[in-house]
């Protein structure tokens, strides 16, 4: 049975079996053949077609789904209704490829929503910005200049160094007999012999909790005792030791926390520092064979390195740049280490100490520094690294440390360790409620004193474990940055000068910076610093599944499975909101023919009918319709020109195939 | 008729070419919508309402422009990379190792050569810096220099004159020989304009260097007096020894036996016949170890220090030249076998009186050339002509490039590199002026504005070793006692001297695991992916095919414009009819046609049928007549409407 194509295109697909729609379109043709314009009988239908137009019935709009559609099964499944085999066969296929479909989209979309990654190495080999060099005298105030307040500790430290080790040292202070009572008062904390704790805390830093530890228990072997000394909290209920197995470093340990005591009280007192003091350290700097200049470093001071210079940092006003490797084209200093002048029992190392760090990073020696023997050429070779992650939701990093939860003390850009320090000094200030020396602090905070937080030694030891074991959290609030720069350092030594020019080379440095040097090699010392290569690797990290990919995957997927596009859903969706109308419409004509009057009804029937005006349908399959329909324009008058009793005739060109209730309900409402 | 004609005919007649059948570009439009297997376009036509027309136009472009927009993003990301990271566990070839000497020659038999130049070195330390003498050899020796001194003036001074500068008047300077002040003409630029006070003297050191008519003059002043003296001597270093011939030079540096008192490779005893000689002019003689000279390059089966090269280095302070190189050891390169060792730039240091190891780790890198990047895989395609005698790489570009230069603009080679072809090396007898050239040259190499940087490009696979160092005292105290002498012992036929700590320095070089990392870049897309990306988002937006792209192509752009000619054609023959016979319009008594596809004629392209004026098939119908076949003949249709002009002929 061949159904009703009528809502094919005008001349493409009439109603097979009607006569009467070859002589409608005999007749068209004879009024258009013999124009010159042969589109111009649809003119006019183009121009009476309406905004919006809606099928009449459930079964016309199934139709024209089914003749137009082009999901490739659908055809299958709801356009062969007449046979149920096929149909329950095409089901059966449509849902197999339907679920195949979503479960491999489901894979891909799975796969684009855990963001991942793949790593990128870029080998680039470009002119570089040399990395900033800072450098360290390892002594941070002349001894001379400080010893009047270090006099006290000094005494004190050997007294008990004497006391403890009966070593003897040649400073006569030693000599005075004094009594171990007077020590106690004049300093707190003071260092003590322990017994050592059961194995369970075998550790080097092994801590009791307590203060149940005694002071003197001969009879114990020597081995088994350490060095430390009490610290206790506010109201001296909890103390525990900080124990040290190595007199050396409980002395050394000892002696930098008081120190750190007394620079916290002198830091506004003392002597501002000697900005012009870099003749005294640095003989000769030279970058790319021209001598440096005024410009081209900054000085800040360590407390325990003591003065440091930073060569080609951000303040320089036009960055060194390297356009070749080598040793030639490098950064050459020649470095004064004499240690004459050096706090003895704090500074325990001479030469000097260097680091590499990016421009606007804070150079922390004590996490990346490089020490310089005395009487060495120190050659360091670098060579340069990026690495560039993605954030936003492909990494836990960040761009600029805006979004940390962690005030940036330093006055330079974000990186994890700026972060980590920060945040420990935030606890330190919250807990302890002073700042710790080495790290900057905020305004109106002061530095650690025992004098006035005479705890704060207690806290911060204890704070220090808590910072270790990360329960402070500063390691997961500190994201790591999105872009890295690291030089990799690695060094090479030769003996400077060499015994054939060191004497006119001592003669001349002696001669040039009035100052004797003993021409000793100790006392001085030059470090090179080059790029070993200009060749350097970026790491970054780019999303292995974008969207573009994602999209021509899943097109690839919905091609395989069903062979529909985009437009196809949009066909169905098209399909669902003319469903929605005509129920829409449908409810309405009934809700008027059920409520008005009969005659107020139909007429208000007509008037929906009219609404949509589907001149499509009636004019190719046409419909018994025409006459009562208030449809203007010359498209229905070829029809109206037919003889009316093809009505009758056409009739059974809809009921066989319309047997559904949509179509059949519509027809006689049109009808009446 | 010939038989070409034939053939053409023949083909005419069975494969006749006719144009478009839509006569109209709408009708074309709408024909293609309907029966087009991309989505959307059937829409287009066959929905009712002008706002379901338009929404679905909107549609079907948009899709058209998803399309494009996605298939350009991923042709431009069609040369990225992707990097895959080997780790090979295999035993490794040895990289070729180059040691030298951080003194070039032995100073003993280089003195003669040099004496001049050393004598009025030690007058200018004397008059600059008040140095006085300080060995009584030496002052003897001075002594005797002092009298030649007096009776000529000095060449070296004379060519180029050490200066003091004032800070206070920068324009004027002393020279130190004669102690007039001297007007300096020219600019203070390039070496340091600003200099770091270090000084309290406010005195800074200089020389200055005139172009040939010394009308053009540069000062060049350092803020140190030893970089000053440093840098001034190895200016006439390089002028001396520029005009020694190669053998001389290799004769008066050091032997390899001299340098080499023992060695050790991979648990086995080597000697010097290991070790290929390679002339540097600012190191000297040096040797490089596993050169692969014979074919046979070494390999370790083993990592770890016993695997490795082990050698005691005898590096004899005395013969240093005190002015040239102010420390002492060696110095040591890693490289590959073809590859020219940079040791001036990128050696490791080695010390006496330790022993240092060198443990290494191997890491081969590949890049993709054009065009993923801008590498080049041999040199071949960089303007720059390798003057060494080695594969190439980056540094070696710029270094020829910069040789080349100094050729072109000075007349002369840089004493510090390899030779070009016909040119020979700087010395101010032949080139008076090359210093001054030199160093302009240089300031402008490092400032980019030679061009070899933009030039030069890298190579596309290296190896690389990343080293790590580690020092030790060496010898220990017990151990020297023997050891030394041992050593003196053995090596009594080169060293006649009993043999000191720090004349001695160990090297160990070894692999510290045999993993090889290789970084390989591959192309991250291909041809089949970029295919499969496209049929992707065509299926994703349209369910469009290569076919249907063809289509589009067929219609829009062969029958359009067919179209179009047509049209234009037709209204030009009307309007050439009218002008020809104005009285009669129906001008031609063509014969109405009626619609058989078949028969269709087109003006511009006619069939082998309207071309004989064949009477028509006998299926044409009359029109008027009932037409009992008529469905079917329309069927077999595609537009309703049949043009006039492809009317057949022969109808009444």
């Amino acid at each position: 049975v061949s159904k009703c194509q009528g809502d094919k295109l005008e001349g493409q697909n009439p109603c097979p079996r009607q006569p009467i729609q070859g002589l409608m379109k005999g007749d068209k043709l004879e009024e258009q053949g013999p124009g010159p314009e042969p589109t111009a009988p649809q003119q006019p239908t183009e121009e009476e077609e309406a905004l919006i137009e809606f099928h009449r019935s459930y079964r016309e709009l199934f139709q024209f789904f089914c003749n137009n559609t082009t999901i490739h099964g659908a055809i299958r499944l709801v356009c062969s209704q007449h046979n149920r085999m096929k149909t329950a066969f095409w089901a059966v296929l449509w849902l197999c490829t339907f679920g195949m479909m979503y479960w491999q989209f489901g894979l891909l979309f799975g796969e684009y929503f855990s963001y991942p990654v793949s790593l990128n190495i870029n080998l680039n080999s470009d002119k570089l910005v040399f990395p900033a060099v800072t450098v360290c005298t390892l002594n941070p105030y002349r001894y001379t200049e400080i010893k009047a307040d270090l006099e006290e500790l000094d005494r004190i430290t050997e007294q008990t160094l004497f006391d403890l080790y009966k070593y003897n040292s040649s400073n006569t202070v030693v000599a005075r007999p004094r009594g171990r009572r007077d020590l106690r008062d004049t300093l707190p904390h003071p260092l003590q012999r322990l017994q050592v704790p059961p194995p369970s805390h075998g550790a080097r830093r092994a801590r009791s909790a307590t203060s149940g530890m005694r002071d003197n228990n001969p009879q114990v072997d020597w081995k088994d005792w350490k060095i430390g000394f009490q610290l206790c909290n506010q109201n001296k209920t909890d103390c525990f030791y900080q124990t040290y197995s190595s007199g050396v470093d409980a002395v050394r340990e000892w002696y930098r926390f008081h120190y750190i005591n007394i620079l916290s009280r002198l830091s506004d007192t003392l002597p501002p520092l000697e900005e012009d003091l870099l003749g005294n350290f640095i003989f000769a700097c030279r970058f790319n064979q021209v001598s440096c200049n005024e410009a081209n470093y900054s000085h800040f001071h360590h407390p325990v390195y003591g003065n440091c210079y930073t060569f080609n940092d951000k303040n320089n006003s036009n960055l060194w740049m390297s356009s070749m490797p080598g040793i030639n084209n490098g950064l050459s200093l020649m470095l004064r280490t004499e240690q004459n002048d050096f706090i003895p029992l704090l500074s325990t190392v001479t030469g000097a100490r260097v680091m590499v760090h990016g421009q606007d990073e804070p150079a922390f020696m004590d996490d990346g520094g490089f020490n310089i023997r005395p009487g060495v050429e120190t050659s360091i070779s670098m060579r340069k690294e990026a690495l560039d992650r993605l954030g936003g939701n492909y990494g836990d990093c960040t761009e600029n440390g805006s979004d940390v939860p962690v005030k940036n003390l330093y006055r330079s850009k974000y990186t994890q360790q700026v972060c980590i320090h920060s945040c420990f000094q935030e606890s330190m200030i919250e807990q302890c409620g002073c700042a710790y020396i080495f790290y900057p602090r905020p305004q109106g905070v002061e530095y650690c004193d025992y004098r006035k937080h005479n705890s704060w030694g207690y806290c911060y030891y204890k704070l220090q474990v808590d910072f270790a074991s990360d329960r402070l959290g500063c390691f997961t609030k500190c994201r790591k940055p999105c872009s890295v720069t690291s030089y990799e350092l690695s060094a090479g030594y030769s003996r400077w000068p060499s015994v054939t020019s060191q004497e006119w080379v001592f003669q001349m440095l002696s001669r040039q910076n009035n100052y004797t040097v003993n021409n000793k090699r100790d006392g001085v010392a030059k470090l090179n610093i080059f790029f070993k290569e200009l060749n350097y690797k970026t790491y970054s990290e780019s999303p292995s599944v974008t969207m573009v990919t994602l999209l021509s995957n899943l097109g690839s997927q919905w091609s395989l499975w069903f062979g529909s596009s985009v437009l196809s859903v949009v066909e169905m969706a098209e399909l669902i909101f003319d469903l929605l109308g005509i129920t829409f419409l449908m409810l309405l004509r009934r809700f008027r023919s059920h409520y008005w009057s009969p005659g107020r009804g139909g007429r208000g029937a007509q008037e929906v009918a009219s609404t949509p005006p589907s001149s499509f349908p009636s004019r190719f399959c046409p419909q018994p319709t025409s006459p009562s329909l208030s449809q203007p324009g010359p498209a229905p008058l070829p029809a109206l020109a037919a003889p009316p009793p093809a009505y009758a005739t056409l009739g059974p060109c809809l009921s066989p195939a319309g047997s559904a209730g949509p179509s059949s309900s519509a027809c006689p409402l049109e009808e009446c | 008729m010939a038989p070409g004609e034939k053939i053409k005919a023949k083909i005419k007649k069975n494969l006749p070419v006719t144009g478009p059948q839509a006569p109209t570009i709408k009708e074309l439009m709408q024909w293609y919508c309907l029966n087009t297997n991309t989505h959307g376009c059937r829409r287009i036509v066959v929905s009712r309402g002008r706002l379901r027309r338009l929404l679905w136009i909107g549609f079907t472009l948009t899709a058209v422009a998803l399309i494009f927009w996605q298939c350009a993003l991923l042709v431009f990301s069609f040369y990225t990379v992707s990097v895959t990271i080997k780790v090979h566990f295999q035993k490794l070839d040895f990289p070729a190792v180059t040691i030298c000497n951080i003194n070039p020659y032995k100073y003993s038999v280089v003195r003669p050569l040099l004496a001049d130049l050393e004598q009025e070195t030690k007058e200018a330390l004397k008059s600059l810096y008040g140095l006085s003498e300080i060995q009584s050899r030496k002052r003897r020796e001075a002594e005797s220099w002092s009298s030649a001194w007096d009776d000529t003036r000095p060449k070296f001074l004379r060519l180029v004159p050490l200066l003091f500068f004032d800070e206070e008047e920068k324009d004027k300077a002393r020279d130190f020989v004669t102690g007039r002040k001297r007007k300096v003409s020219g600019s203070i630029i390039p070496k340091a304009s600003e200099v770091v006070q270090v000084q309290e003297s406010r005195q800074v050191v200089g020389f200055q260097l005139c172009s040939n008519d010394t009308s053009d003059c540069a000062t060049y002043t350092f803020s140190s007096g030893v970089n000053a003296i440093q840098e001034w001597y190895k200016l006439h270093y390089m002028n001396i020894m520029a005009q020694v011939p190669l053998e001389k030079k290799i004769n008066m540096s050091y032997s390899a036996e001299e340098l080499l008192v023992t060695c050790f490779f991979d648990g086995v005893s080597c000697d010097a016949r290991n070790f290929t000689l390679f002339h540097h002019p600012m190191y000297g003689n040096c040797y490089t170890f596993n050169k692969g000279d014979n074919a046979t390059i070494l390999s370790t089966s083993m990592g770890g220090s016993e695997y490795g090269l082990q050698v005691i280095l005898y590096i004899n302070e005395e013969e240093y030249n005190p002015f040239l190189v102010s420390s002492s050891g060696a110095k040591v390169i890693i490289h590959r076998q073809d590859e020219y060792p940079f040791i001036e730039d990128v050696g490791t240091e080695i010390e006496t009186a330790m022993a240092t190891s060198i443990g290494m780790h191997l890491t081969e890198s590949f890049k993709l050339s054009e065009p993923y990047s801008q590498c080049t895989e041999d040199g071949s395609e960089v303007p720059v002509r390798n003057i060494y005698n080695a594969a190439y790489s980056l540094q070696i570009c710029l270094h020829s490039c910069f040789q080349a230069k100094m050729v072109e603009k000075c007349g002369c080679a840089q004493y510090s590199q390899p030779l070009p072809p016909a040119a020979n090396y700087c010395n101010y007898q032949q080139h008076p002026n090359w210093m001054y050239c030199y160093y302009q040259l240089h300031q402008a190499f490092v400032q980019e504005e030679l061009g070899c940087q933009a030039v030069c490009r890298e190579a596309c696979s290296f190896k690389e070793w990343t080293l790590t160092t580690s020092l030790a005292q060496w010898p220990s105290v017990v151990s020297e006692k023997w050891l030394l002498p041992v050593l003196t012992w053995d090596q009594s036929r080169q060293i006649n001297k009993k043999l000191n700590k720090t004349d001695l320095a160990k090297l160990l070089i070894f692999y510290k695991d045999l993993n090889q990392r290789s970084i390989m870049e591959n192309p991250a897309n291909s041809i089949e992916m970029l295919l499969s990306n496209f049929g992707g988002q065509l299926g994703l937006w349209m369910s469009c095919s290569v076919v249907c792209v063809i289509e589009i192509i067929e219609v829009f752009f062969i029958d359009f414009f067919s179209i179009i000619a047509r049209r234009q054609w037709q209204k030009a023959k009307e309007w050439w009819a009218l002008r020809q016979a104005p009285p009669c319009p129906e001008a031609p008594p063509s014969p109405r046609g009626q619609d058989n596809p078949a028969l269709d004629i087109d003006d511009d392209l006619p069939t082998f049928t309207s071309a004989l004026r064949l009477p028509p098939a006998p299926g044409a119908q009359v029109p008027g007549t009932p037409p009992p076949r008529y469905n079917t003949l329309r069927l077999e249709r595609a537009f309703s409407t049949q043009l006039s002009d492809t009317q057949l002929p022969g109808e009444p």
